[in-house]
């Protein structure tokens, strides 16, 4: 089953003065506790992607399907209900700086109007499951590049949402601490969680046994290893894309 | 109970946030609390206004004075009459104990002033209200009374009456038109202020919307702070009014005492009070929640 589902997504930036296409009609679907990757060079529409996923962006065409649900015919308000399903973490962590791990992974679970108790037992919860010591009382800016990503995933995971998803999520960190990354978000896959990563590094690219691979290039979608699972439009009974490899001539 | 909890959250995280920043909170609250002092000077001044003008019968048009010997059933007689005329609204018999009930209460409690003199001196009065406070009908109805035998003076408070009561509509008019413009002003310092606030937590609103926080749980700590801010200066205000009306009631009496011998100055009631810190307080919501709207969208 597909947790995650682009059909014809096209988006762009810019006003009347100048457009510049974003993605153009990608079609893809994510398997329910997939590991997928998402390369592309930069600019090529990978964090634009993630955006559309988290309904930070709307596409200009297009549906997008979360576990099932058109999300951008989602009110507003129900926004932030979505985004409680989809942890997000970023290269630049994103964090509250003054706060200890603690504290940043608890703010997560105070928005879902959980007690103090509980949102105590699973913020250290979440915190050993990324290997963090949760009674460190160090301020986030203190820790490590390696840390703080780990403060950001166990963030990310401490709601427990169904998909993860990672922007250059080791963008920042050198190769030692981005492989410890990358094994702790294949372990949080194995646990069951979707994760899909969108990465132009190539260590990333070249070392992680992703079961499911996107290329992105200038907005469009030119490689899916899972192609065949595209769920096609319910107007028709053909696959939205074709099978892979797509031909990076077809780029327009 | 996950209501109570993020309430919890939004309001412990408001007042953290006031923590941070405790002088620009300060200067906010400060300047805040001048402008509902000017506000509150301004009621202070129409309910007081109000207060004399209502003891020196502004709103009594006509009082026919009776002359001596004129029977109890002579008066009630001429009050029926009255009433039944259609430009009345209202008859009050004012007998001459009443009448002096009201003088000694007038000249501020102290009898001593009106050592010797009887309550018979004093004449049974007729107070009639006309309909609509119509100087022009009260002048008229003035001039009939003055033909019945069993009146003796007649007062008609005519133009002085109008002339008062217009003075007051302006007074009333200035402290809405102050209101507006202090409601204005308290509304610009504390969206000033709250801007500040919600830009040096850019980060954190980010954070929170990334982790799924709705609106309210985004907007609530900086409502808190709006709320918190206008209330205390609101209360503060009234504080500092009540202290300066303490400080200045001597002064006016002594300049005023024969404006103020009928009513005596008076501060503003609990309720007037209540009213002013809950503008106050509704005022730094509306400031708040309007400085997050546009930043915290999106």
């Amino acid at each position: 089953m597909a947790i995650l589902e682009f059909a014809g997504v096209t988006m762009s930036y810019g006003n009347r003065g100048g457009r510049v296409t974003a993605l153009d009609e990608v079609s893809f679907a994510v398997a329910e506790g997939a590991f997928a990757l998402l390369t592309g060079p930069s600019g090529a529409g990978k964090s634009t992607l993630l955006k559309l996923v988290l309904a930070s962006e709307r596409p200009d065409r297009g549906t997008i399907r979360v576990a099932g649900r058109d999300i951008h015919r989602l009110r507003k308000s129900s926004i932030p209900y979505l985004r409680r399903n989809v942890g997000a973490v970023f290269q630049d962590f994103k964090l509250l700086p003054d706060a200890s791990p603690r504290e940043n992974v608890a703010l997560a679970l105070q928005v879902l109007g959980i007690g103090p108790a509980e949102v105590e037992q699973r913020a250290r919860k979440s915190l050993l499951e990324v290997e963090l010591d949760p009674d460190t009382r160090r301020p986030a800016r203190c820790l490590s590049g390696g840390e703080q990503q780990r403060v950001a995933i166990a963030r990310a995971l401490a709601g427990d949402p169904a998909i993860l998803l990672a922007d250059e999520p080791t963008g920042n960190l050198d190769p030692r601490l981005s492989r410890e990354i990358l094994e702790l978000l294949q372990r949080v896959c194995a646990r069951g969680t979707t994760v899909m990563i969108a990465t132009h590094d190539p260590l990333v690219i070249d070392h992680v046994a992703a079961s499911h691979r996107l290329e992105l290039a200038r907005g469009r979608l030119v490689a899916d290893s899972d192609a065949v699972a595209v769920v096609a439009e319910p107007e028709t009974s053909e696959p939205l894309l074709p099978l892979q490899p797509i031909a990076v001539g077809a780029v327009a | 109970m996950r209501q109570l909890y993020a309430m919890r959250y939004v309001t412990a995280r408001g007042l953290r946030g006031m923590a941070q920043a405790p002088l620009v909170q300060l200067l906010a609250i400060a300047t805040f609390a001048v402008c509902m002092l000017l506000l509150g000077t301004i009621m202070l001044v129409w309910s007081n206004a109000r207060s004399i003008a209502d003891h020196w019968g502004v709103d009594v048009p006509v009082t026919a004075y009776l002359a001596e010997g004129t029977s109890e059933a002579a008066t009630a007689d001429l009050a029926a009459r009255l009433s039944e005329l259609p430009q009345v609204e209202q008859v009050e018999i004012v007998t001459p104990a009443q009448a002096q009930a009201r003088l000694v209460d007038g000249l501020g409690g102290d009898e001593r002033l009106l050592e010797g003199i009887e309550a018979e001196l004093l004449p049974t009065s007729l107070e009639i209200h006309v309909r609509g406070g119509d100087v022009a009908l009260a002048d008229t109805l003035a001039s009939e009374l003055r033909a019945e035998p069993d009146v003796e003076d007649v007062v008609a408070a005519g133009q002085w009456a109008a002339r008062a009561q217009s003075l007051l509509e302006t007074l009333r008019r200035i402290a809405i038109g102050a209101a507006a413009l202090v409601g204005f002003a308290c509304l610009t310092i504390v969206w000033s202020t709250i801007r500040l606030a919600v830009y040096a937590r850019r980060a954190e609103i980010q954070i929170l919307r990334l982790v799924g926080g709705t609106a309210s749980f985004v907007h609530g700590p900086f409502v808190v702070e709006g709320l918190v801010q206008g209330t205390l200066g609101a209360a503060a205000a009234v504080t500092m009014l009540y202290f300066g009306f303490d400080a200045v009631r001597p002064l006016l009496t002594d300049a005023f005492a024969l404006a103020f011998a009928a009513g005596g100055l008076r501060f503003l009631s609990p309720i007037e009070c209540a009213a002013l810190v809950g503008f106050g307080a509704a005022l730094g919501v509306l400031g708040s929640r309007a400085a997050v709207a546009r930043y915290v969208e999106g």
